[in-house]
């Protein structure tokens, strides 16, 4: 029994050291970028636009950018994925079927980001004759983060309570009149959550756009569809490569911070809109 | 019997509305086949574009060593490239991954481990540009002046950075799958006058095996397709190393390969074939893992 307690007081101290450990990795890694990039960032960096390739000036048309791209993939994907997740929650009647969908969705969230960029530019720049552009990149982050969006809308129309849909069909609601006045205003946490979530996803991109929706230097914003629009993804990939010179790198820290508050900003949002879409289904 | 009778009205109703084609209906129907098009024409687009090469090279496509724009194509060394990163990635990853996915669902009070999850979750989504720029500025340096080698970008680098970007993904999902075991199992082993330690191995855990199998696959794939973070710590060298385990070698993934040289490729005949093929033992390789995943994960559940 002693020796029971001593092993269990060993094996429980080390499993919290591991968890302490890997804890501390992360947290290290945020305490570089903050440190590195936290003197970088002033209000003349986030307001100006970028001049000598980036290594002056600031980060504004990136920012800019990458809202762009982020913003116009989440209207293109959005109906897509809401309209799929209805389809397999309010009229799809087989379980074969339903099945198929799960699974070619999973297979889409698990595609490598590099084959969307190389897929969607022959499809969209090429067949499409977009080009490299902001609509080429925006229909190529749509197609990426529709599963993200549509597992997050089905999860939270499947947790809606059976009693909704019950008073909605005693009082007679056809499917539709069904989706327009229960479904939807009642999973409205859950599809704020999947927004939030591809938005950081698309935010976070880079292999999928640095060739086939932006340029790397000289252009500002994009005055039409078929401009390129500069990124703050692929203004640290081509700073982070000017090891050399001191200025870049400095900038590059600067812009990574800019770029990882935005994704921790909306993961955070969704995780906080995901408790409340628990709370309200547990009611 | 009788239940059926009862029902018969309404199904009677139910066969009418089958027909009624709303606009709802066809929308949604609509965009569900665009969501199938997406995957089913990805693979498609893939295969179609690879033929070239493949039907030129036969199987010296997968079996041959050199790569050379405008040659010969050989894609066993960024094969080779891709499993030794994912391999090392896995196994820095996984101690710290399992061991905190067991501490936070046995030993953490709700709370803490509600703290654990989120944070674990904030980290899921670091951009990969950020790990490479991490890479780029500090890792393989500091890889360098630690082994005393000329060139920090090696296999050891990448792998390393790919450890800890699967490290919050895997330590998160098999937390879900040990914290999904019935309170009915643990239960059963306590009031067999086992101890916690003993309930832990012998039921928690097997219980959730399934499910900690499809974390680990899950976070395989993510290692095996990022670009970014690879593409700028791995050396870019098309060749296998000797010794094949040399991890202070320079390398290169099929992943960092496409991501280098799609850009001077488009609009090439045959190097543009070669780097689709190249795309497309990606693809089937991530989507075996991914798939396996999932049919665990769901086993769990």
């Amino acid at each position: 029994m002693i020796q029971d307690n001593l092993l269990e007081k060993m094996v429980r101290t080390l499993l919290g050291l591991l968890t302490l450990l890997a804890i501390f990795i992360l947290l290290v890694i945020l305490g570089i970028v903050f440190g590195e990039g936290a003197p970088a960032i002033d209000w003349e960096f986030l307001t100006r636009a970028s001049s000598n390739f980036g290594a002056t000036g600031g980060i504004l048309y990136q920012t800019a950018g990458t809202l762009l791209l982020m913003g116009g993939a989440v209207v293109v994907s959005l109906p897509v994925a809401l309209g799929t997740a209805l389809f397999q929650t309010e009229y799809l009647k087989s379980h074969r079927i339903k099945k198929l969908f799960r699974y070619l969705l999973y297979s889409l969230n698990g595609v490598p980001t590099i084959l969307f960029g190389l897929v969607g530019y022959m499809v969209f720049g090429v067949a499409l004759e977009t080009g490299v552009s902001w609509l080429t990149g925006v229909l190529i982050l749509a197609v990426m983060i529709l599963p993200t969006l549509q597992v997050s809308f089905q999860q939270a129309v499947e947790a809606l309570p059976e009693k909704y849909r019950d008073a909605g069909l005693a009082l007679g609601l056809s499917p539709s009149a069904m989706i327009r006045s229960v479904i939807i205003p009642q999973s409205l946490f859950g599809i704020v959550t999947g927004v939030l979530l591809g938005l950081a996803r698309a935010a976070g991109e880079t292999a999928a756009i640095m060739f086939t929706a932006t340029t790397f230097s000289g252009v500002l914003l994009p005055h039409s569809l078929r401009d390129p629009a500069p990124t703050l993804q692929t203004h640290i990939l081509i700073l982070a490569q000017e090891a050399l010179n001191p200025q870049a790198v400095a900038h590059a820290w600067g812009a990574g911070l800019v770029l990882l508050s935005l994704t921790f900003l909306l993961i955070a949002g969704a995780l906080f809109c995901r408790s409340r879409m628990r709370m309200e289904s547990e009611r | 019997m009788i239940g059926h009778f009862k029902f018969g009205g309404e199904k009677g109703l139910q066969m009418s509305r089958v027909f009624q084609w709303d606009l709802f209906r066809m929308g949604a129907f609509f965009t569900a086949l665009i969501s199938l098009g997406c995957v089913t024409g990805l693979f498609a687009f893939l295969v179609v574009q690879s033929v070239p090469i493949l039907a030129q090279q036969k199987w010296n496509f997968l079996l041959g060593q050199d790569w050379w724009a405008g040659e010969v194509y050989g894609a066993l060394p960024m094969i080779y490239g891709s499993l030794m990163v994912t391999g090392l990635a896995l196994f820095l990853a996984l101690p710290l991954a399992l061991g905190g996915a067991v501490y936070t669902s046995e030993f953490l009070p709700a709370k803490r481990r509600l703290g654990v999850k989120a944070l674990m979750e904030l980290f899921a989504g670091v951009p990969g540009i950020i790990y490479g720029l991490l890479g780029v500025a500090l890792l393989s340096g500091w890889v360098k002046d630690s082994f005393g080698l000329i060139d920090g970008n090696t296999i050891l680098t990448a792998g390393l950075l790919l450890g800890i970007m699967i490290l919050p993904t895997i330590l998160t999902l098999s937390e879900d799958a040990l914290n999904a075991v019935p309170g009915q199992y643990r239960d059963a082993s306590l009031s067999l006058g086992l101890t916690k330690l003993q309930m832990i191995t012998g039921a928690v855990i097997p219980e959730a095996l399934p499910g900690i199998a499809g974390a680990i696959f899950l976070g395989m794939g993510r290692a095996m397709g990022e670009t970014i973070a690879v593409m700028l710590v791995i050396g870019g060298l098309d060749k296998i190393a000797d010794p094949w385990y040399d991890l202070f070698a320079p390398a290169q993934s099929i992943a960092s390969k496409l991501g280098r040289e799609a850009a001077e490729a488009i609009g090439t005949d045959l190097q543009w074939s070669a780097l689709m093929a190249l795309g497309l033992v990606l693809f089937l390789l991530v989507m075996f893992f991914t798939l396996m995943g999932h049919l665990l994960l769901k086993r769990a559940r």
